[in-house]
């Protein structure tokens, strides 16, 4: 599961209102290489959500970050740091965990199992 | 065929479901027969049915490929990621309940994940696009059926465009709704409710259901090709056993198919007992071959517990896939239902009913 994706993700349990974002536990993290593409970047730019893009590099050992998204989103080496959090680094062992009830979606082999049991729809 | 028992949880609105004898069930959650008629069977024959899905369809390919470079494309039901990566300047995000499915998926480095369609876990507008590619026909209410729509609408930015594609109640193969099991009426109408859309004239006067008589293809040989050759066939053709769709052989109509020894009517009978019950609900059976099944080893308790069959004679194990196809119009009329979204086109094809929805964009000052 890369950053891309984790951005998206939400706990679905039934009355939950804190459902995003997950708490990264990271067990196993891969880095894999992928071209780079500054236009798609910047459209991701406007949907990502940063802060849950922060905290969540951090759980995957990569801190370089900044807290804010720089205004001049044209700048190279801030996208490059941005490829490399959103997608570059692979969850393949650990868990997502939701903030509000502590519940634990799995990540095996790199797939987040975002399920729910019968007792939490 | 022997009853199937589901809990009665197919009705309407919520208040009808707490007054139901059974525990209230949402519309999230997933009802037996979906479990027992979809979820399992789609488990069990994973890598097999994997196989026999390669062909794109164009249709899909168009719609994919009119997307904008960078588009991030939310595949809902994605089976074994056929369309994840067709257009290779979007970003394709899959999902599908089958775990199987989905490891077939990863295996090939696609991103994705295990989540339920009716209740997806993403927030609102991350999208692009969202795309439903024969997934909504194994939902066995109306109410989860809109609520997979609606969360196809809610996951894409305004102005976002999803595509969705069922089976049609109304088949190209007549044929093929002869080796189909209708399911027996008293459970049609606990999961349709009244005012099901079905009651219209058209169906009982569809040219599709004419009488003439209805060639059918040798199963055997049908399933040999499937197996050794590449096929022209689409996977949006509804099959009835692994194998895709071939031009017709000339050969004696047989009266029995597999599942024969539960259904001594002729296969002429049949098709017009499920016309005269508007007949939307099926099983339709998946061939899976001996081979196939030893190494899934889903099977020997599939085939002890009663949810397969063993076919000698074709030397299968047979599982049965729960389907609601959908007759004209009926998905429009669920889309529409959907606030904020807005169809935008809308068409048959190869046996299936399509529909593009476009969400609402935010007005401008």
């Amino acid at each position: 599961m890369r950053l891309i994706v984790h951005n998206m993700l939400t706990c679905n349990i039934k009355g939950v209102v804190n459902k995003f974002p997950l708490r990264i536990e990271a067990e196993k993290v891969i880095k894999k290489d992928v071209d780079f593409n500054p236009d798609f970047l910047r459209h991701m730019l406007a949907k990502i959500e940063w802060k849950a893009l922060v905290d969540g590099a951090r759980s995957m050992g990569y801190t370089e970050l900044p807290d804010h998204a720089p205004a001049l989103e044209s700048d190279e080496p801030f996208l490059k740091k941005f490829h490399h959090a959103l997608l570059e680094l692979n969850l393949e062992e650990g868990s997502l965990v939701c903030q509000e009830t502590g519940r634990k979606f799995p990540v095996e082999k790199g797939v987040p199992n975002m399920l729910l049991h019968e007792d939490e729809v | 065929m022997r009853d199937v028992k589901v809990k009665a949880n197919s009705k309407s609105t919520e208040e009808e479901e707490e007054n139901e004898m059974s525990s209230s069930l949402s519309v999230k959650s997933t009802p037996e027969i979906e479990k027992k008629y979809v979820h399992r069977v789609y488990d069990a024959i994973a890598p097999h049915f994997s196989s026999t899905r390669f062909a794109k369809w164009p249709k899909v390919a168009a719609f994919l490929e009119s997307l904008p470079s960078g588009s991030v494309v939310l595949d809902a039901g994605c089976g074994n990621g056929k369309y994840l990566g067709l257009n290779p300047s979007c970003f394709f995000i899959g999902c599908d309940i089958s775990n199987p499915l989905i490891k077939i998926c990863s295996d090939k480095g696609q991103e994705v994940l295990v989540a339920d369609a009716v209740n997806l876990p993403y927030r609102e507008e991350f999208g692009d696009a969202a795309i439903s590619i024969a997934v909504l026909h194994h939902l066995s209410t109306e109410n989860r059926r809109k609520s997979a729509i609606e969360e196809l609408v809610r996951v894409v930015k305004p102005g976002g465009f999803v595509l969705i594609t069922v089976w049609a109640a109304e088949q190209e193969d007549k044929s093929l709704l002869t080796k189909w099991t209708p399911l027996s009426p008293k459970y049609v109408e606990e999961w349709v409710g009244p005012g099901s859309p079905m009651n219209s004239p058209r169906v009982r006067n569809n040219p599709f259901f004419g009488l003439e008589s209805i060639p059918e293809t040798d199963v055997s040989a049908k399933e040999q090709k499937a197996e050794t050759s590449p096929s022209f066939g689409l996977e949006s053709i509804p099959e009835t056993e692994e194998s895709t769709r071939e031009p017709k052989a000339e050969s004696v109509p047989e009266t029995q198919d597999s599942l024969g020894e539960q259904n001594d009517k002729s296969s002429v009978e049949v098709l017009l007992e499920a016309l005269k019950m508007n007949q939307q609900e099926y099983f339709v059976p998946w061939h899976l071959p001996y081979h196939r099944a030893e190494v899934s080893g889903a099977s020997a308790s599939a085939l002890a517990s009663g949810l397969a069959k063993k076919d000698d004679r074709k030397g299968t194990v047979v599982y049965n896939r729960y389907y609601h196809v959908f007759s004209e119009g009926e998905l429009e009329r669920l889309a529409s239902g959907v606030g904020n979204a807005m169809i935008v086109d809308r068409f048959y094809d190869k046996s299936n009913w399509c529909i593009v929805l476009q969400k609402e964009a935010l007005n401008q000052d």
